[in-house]
């Protein structure tokens, strides 16, 4: 085992498939990677989970920090919670027999979200009218279904937090619910139902950890499910595997697979969907300079096309955006839950994130150093001296980081190339 | 004391770019670790007045000045200026054009905007001349 002991990080990184290149260190929105002396860096604290660095990496160095399916034996009810976008990878095939296909790799039990998607909604829909004459929290809320997206926002948008929509996330209703349910059926402890989510992307919420046991990736799962399914085909068995807890999956809950798809869903207006951590930072940029205040909903993925753009899924993210186009047309649309229902269980609460908006900063932030106002201006006048364009080879991401660096000591002044060549009678001016 | 001064430059009728100079600002004061709720007032402040300098002025400026005590939001612009400040100051009260209102600016509430989230706010206009709105946010006790 090569894997760093870093349990607290999203991402697993080999150090011997490592070839020092920049990559990582640019794709990274956090800039959380250096590469030193030929050595890579990484501030893990500051890792938000999005997974850039497994996009860009050439070596196939970084990797996601998900479970394996190895574990499964060792837990007493293993539980599937199943993405809205695994069925997106399975173009033509019915979510009944996908779910199915999940239930014999090894788990007691396996549970669409469709059903909690709706719930969230009927949630979502009731706090925002009540916000609207409330004013309790500011607009626009911000969905907090990406997980990326609000490390994001705790890591680089602190002012934000505020706005994030205090209900639990699908997964985490469905975790509870689930949980309750079999300990009482299995006469267990909560604890002995063990929860898989399987998803797209490794990020989670620290506080939901007593719902949402264990990540496995889509494509952790993929070829195992193909092969199934091709199984499916030859005999009929596959009625024996129908679960309990298998309702309905609704085109409803498939569309959360793909950008725009959750305020589709929504009797919201008006409300936003953005997409791509690029486009996701340069609105969060713009939420912080005031913007979007007659806005009332914003849902981020920063997964380009939303969560079928994941880095743990099997097939392109095109393919599986037309998959869900497809799909969702001949799947139960409409929503089904009593709305009433779902209403009195809001006005007790259950909905209601167990988290508040402040002690988020706390529980997702990171220890980043601050500069002091000399610091700054050493910063600033380095920046002016190097008179660089941003190359990275000195293993920072860009020049005004590599000037933090060197000014709080962690870098040294000739690891930029242009200073380095100047000094060296090089012919690069600085004008 | 040590006081950091930048400025960026504001460029006449570029709505796509208005806002990096705030942008910039921000992200300035995220690196000291100010409060982000002061760090959201000077955004709102700074962006308010980008866009009037975009939409009103000709080319312009904003300049930050940082000190142990106060953070100082300068942005002027070569425009036609203001005629009437007490009116312009007023909510609702607005000079747009119609163009400017399709995209959904114009509502005239920059200016108080601005007043509401700085800590003192001074104006200065000549007509023909330009603009220049300066902004105040108390950081600590004056030294």
């Amino acid at each position: 085992m090569n894997r760093e002991p870093t349990p607290t990080c999203f991402i697993h990184f080999d150090k011997n498939l490592c070839n020092s290149c920049i990559d990582c260190v640019r794709a990274c929105p956090t800039k959380a990677i250096r590469i030193r002396n030929n050595q890579t860096i990484r501030m893990v604290d500051q890792c938000i989970g999005c997974g850039e660095c497994i996009r860009v990496c050439p070596k196939g160095a970084m990797t996601a920090a998900t479970a394996t399916l190895a574990s499964l034996e060792k837990d007493k009810i293993p539980v599937a919670l199943v993405h809205p976008t695994l069925y997106a990878q399975f173009p033509g095939i019915a979510p009944m027999d996908l779910l199915a296909a999940v239930k014999t790799l090894g788990f007691h039990h396996v549970m669409d979200l469709s059903h909690y998607i709706e719930m969230f909604q009927c949630a979502t829909e009731d706090f925002i009218r009540r916000n609207r004459v409330s004013q309790q929290t500011p607009w626009p809320l911000i969905s907090p279904f990406c997980p990326v997206a609000i490390h994001l926002i705790a890591v680089l948008f602190p002012s934000l937090l505020h706005h994030i929509l205090p209900i639990m996330r699908p997964v985490a209703l469905a975790g509870r619910e689930i949980k309750r349910r079999l300990a009482k059926e299995y006469r267990v402890l909560e604890n002995e139902v063990v929860t898989y989510y399987i998803t797209p992307n490794r990020a989670s919420y620290p506080f939901e950890r007593s719902y949402v046991d264990r990540a496995l990736g889509i494509n952790d799962v993929y070829a195992q499910l193909i092969r199934q399914i091709e199984q499916f085909e030859n005999n009929d068995s596959i009625s024996s595997l129908q679960d309990q807890f298998n309702i309905t999956v609704t085109g409803n809950g498939l569309m959360w697979a793909i950008s725009g798809g959750e305020i589709a869903g929504l009797n919201i207006e008006p409300t936003l969907a953005v997409s791509g951590i690029r486009e996701t930072m340069a609105y969060l940029e713009k939420i912080e300079l005031g913007l979007f205040g007659d806005t009332e909903y914003i849902e981020l993925r920063t997964c380009p096309d939303g969560c079928v753009g994941g880095v743990l899924t099997g097939i392109d993210r095109h393919l599986a955006k037309s998959a869900v186009l497809r799909m969702v047309p001949k799947l139960d649309s409409g929503r089904r839950l009593p709305r009433e229902k779902i209403l009195r269980l809001y006005a007790k609460g259950r909905f209601m994130a167990e988290t508040m908006p402040s002690d988020l900063e706390q529980l997702l932030g990171t220890t980043k150093e601050h500069l002091s106002l000399e610091s700054l201006q050493k910063v600033e006048n380095l920046l002016k001296s190097i008179n660089g364009m941003n190359c990275a080879a000195c293993g920072s991401p860009d020049c005004r980081t590599f000037c933090e660096d060197v000014v709080m000591g962690r870098a040294a002044l000739r690891d930029c190339l242009l200073i380095w060549a100047r000094e060296n009678g090089g012919d690069t001016s600085s004008s | 004391m040590p006081a950091l001064k930048k400025c960026y430059h504001i460029k006449k009728k570029d709505f796509i770019r208005a806002g990096e100079a705030s942008i910039h600002v921000k992200n300035l004061l995220k690196t000291l670790n100010y409060n982000p709720e002061l760090i959201r007032r000077v955004a709102i402040c700074g962006y308010e007045a980008e866009m009037n300098a975009v939409m009103h002025g000709g080319d312009g400026r904003l300049c930050i000045e940082i000190n142990s005590y106060q953070l100082v939001l300068k942005v002027s612009d070569t425009g036609p200026g203001i005629t009437d400040i007490e009116l312009a100051m007023q909510a609702g009260f607005s000079t747009a054009s119609d163009e400017h209102r399709e995209m959904g600016f114009g509502a005239g509430m920059g200016l108080p905007n601005m007043k509401k989230n700085a800590d003192h706010l001074d104006l200065a206009s000549e007509s023909g001349k330009g603009t220049q709105v300066v902004m105040i946010f108390q950081t600590g006790p004056e030294t």
